[in-house]
C-alpha cells in the first residue's frame, strides 16, 4: 500500500522549521552586525549586516506565505493557493508603494 | 552611537516581549509608549522599530504552537487577506494622520486592551452558534489598519474577532492570532523599510531583545501566578494610556520633548 504524499512533511512542520531557522538566521545576522559595529565603529560594515538581518525578519513572514502557496498548489488545493497568492501580492504591493 | 541606548532598547524589548508572551499580548503595545514617553523618540521611528519587534516575537514563538497543531493555518491565511489589506491602507494613512492624533489613538487602544484584560476571555459552550465570517473579516481589516498606523500587533482587535465572531477555543485563537501578527506587521514593515523609515540602530537591539524575550516568555507561561500580574498590567496599561493621551495634548510629564 502506498501512502499518498508521503514524501512531504505536513504543512505545520514545514512552517515551524522555516520560522525557527529563519528567526535564528536573522537574529544571528543582527547580533554579528551589532558586535562588528561595536568593534569597528558605526561607519563600518556592521550596520549593513544588521540591516540585512532586519530585512530578513521582514521577509520571513512573506517566505512563510510563499511556502504555504507552494504547498497548496502541490496539494492541488487551488482555492487556498489563490488566497495565499493574494496575501503575497498585497505584501509585495506594500513594498513597492514604499519604494516610490 | 552610545552603547547605553542599545542596551536600554534591548532590555525594553526583552522585558516587554517576555511579558507579552506571558499575558498573550504583542510587545508593540508596550514598546511604542515606552520609547516615545520615556525614551523621547519620535513616534514614527518608534513605530518602525516596534513592527520589527512584533514580527520577531511572532516568528520566534510560532514553532511550538504549530507543532502542537494549535494554529488554524487555513483560517489564518484567509483572515490575512483582510489584515494585510488593512495594513496596506494604514501605510497610506500613516503619513497623513497628525502625530498628536496617533498618540490619542494609541491611548484609546491601550484603554481598550485594559478593558479586555479586565473582562477576561471565556470559552463559550453554546456550540450551536454560527460563525460570523464577514464580521470577523471586518474586525481583521481594522486590526491590520491599526497595526500599520501604530506599530502594534493589534491583538486587541484580533482576539475579539476570533473569540466572538469566529467562536474558536482560546488556545487556538491565541496561536492563530500570534501566527497572523507576523504577516500583518510584515505587510506594513515592508513599506516602511522601503521608505527608509526603519532605523537599524533602534530596530536591531529591539529585534534581538524581542526574540530572547519571546522564547523566555513561552517557557515561564505556565509557572507565573497570573492573577496579580494581570491586575498589575491593567494598571500599567491605564497609566500608559493617560500618559500617551497627555502627550497627544502636548504635555509630557516624564520629561520635555526635544
Amino acid at each position: 500500500m502506498k501512502a499518498q504524499g508521503a514524501s512531504s512533511d505536513p504543512l505545520e512542520i514545514l512552517l515551524a522549521r522555516l520560522l525557527h531557522h529563519g528567526t535564528m538566521a536573522a537574529s544571528g545576522l543582527i547580533a554579528a552586525g551589532l558586535a562588528l559595529s561595536l568593534v569597528s565603529g558605526p561607519m563600518g560594515m556592521g550596520m549593513s549586516i544588521a540591516t540585512a538581518g532586519i530585512a530578513l525578519f521582514i521577509l520571513l513572514p512573506a517566505l512563510r506565505v510563499a511556502t504555504m502557496l507552494i504547498f497548496f498548489l502541490r496539494a492541488r488545493d487551488y482555492r487556498y493557493g489563490a488566497i495565499a497568492g493574494l496575501v503575497l501580492l498585497i505584501i509585495s504591493i506594500s513594498f513597492f508603494v514604499g519604494t516610490r | 552611537m552610545p552603547i547605553g541606548l542599545e542596551l536600554w532598547l534591548f532590555a525594553v524589548a526583552l522585558g516587554t516581549s517576555m511579558l507579552g508572551g506571558v499575558l498573550g499580548m504583542a510587545s508593540g503595545i508596550f514598546i511604542v509608549p515606552i520609547l516615545t514617553v520615556f525614551g523621547r523618540l519620535d513616534i514614527h521611528s518608534a513605530i518602525g522599530a516596534s513592527l520589527i519587534s512584533v514580527i520577531a516575537c511572532s516568528c520566534a514563538s510560532a514553532a511550538p504552537f504549530l507543532k502542537e497543531r494549535l494554529t488554524h493555518i487555513r483560517l489564518a491565511i484567509l483572515l490575512e487577506t483582510a489584515t494585510t489589506s488593512g495594513a496596506l491602507c494604514g501605510v497610506f494613512l500613516a503619513g497623513l494622520v497628525p502625530t498628536n492624533y496617533l498618540f490619542l489613538l494609541f491611548a484609546s487602544i491601550l484603554l481598550l486592551s485594559a478593558q479586555q484584560m479586565l473582562a477576561r476571555r471565556k470559552d463559550r459552550d453554546d456550540s450551536s452558534s454560527v460563525r460570523r465570517l464577514p464580521l470577523g473579516m471586518t474586525l481583521m481589516y481594522g486590526a491590520g489598519l491599526i497595526s500599520a498606523l501604530l506599530g502594534i500587533g493589534s491583538g486587541v482587535l484580533k482576539i475579539p474577532a476570533m473569540d466572538t465572531a469566529l467562536r474558536l477555543p482560546i488556545k487556538v485563537s491565541s496561536a492563530t492570532s500570534n501566527f497572523m501578527i507576523g504577516v500583518t506587521a510584515a505587510a506594513s514593515a515592508a513599506a516602511y523599510f522601503a521608505r527608509g523609515e526603519i532605523v537599524t540602530s533602534l530596530a536591531a537591539p529591539i529585534a534581538l531583545g524581542s526574540v530572547l524575550g519571546a522564547l523566555l516568555g513561552a517557557r515561564i507561561l505556565m509557572k507565573v501566578p497570573n492573577e496579580k500580574l494581570r491586575l498589575m498590567f491593567i494598571a500599567i496599561l491605564v497609566i500608559l494610556a493617560l500618559q500617551m493621551a497627555l502627550v497627544g495634548f502636548g504635555i509630557n510629564l516624564i520629561g520635555p520633548r526635544s
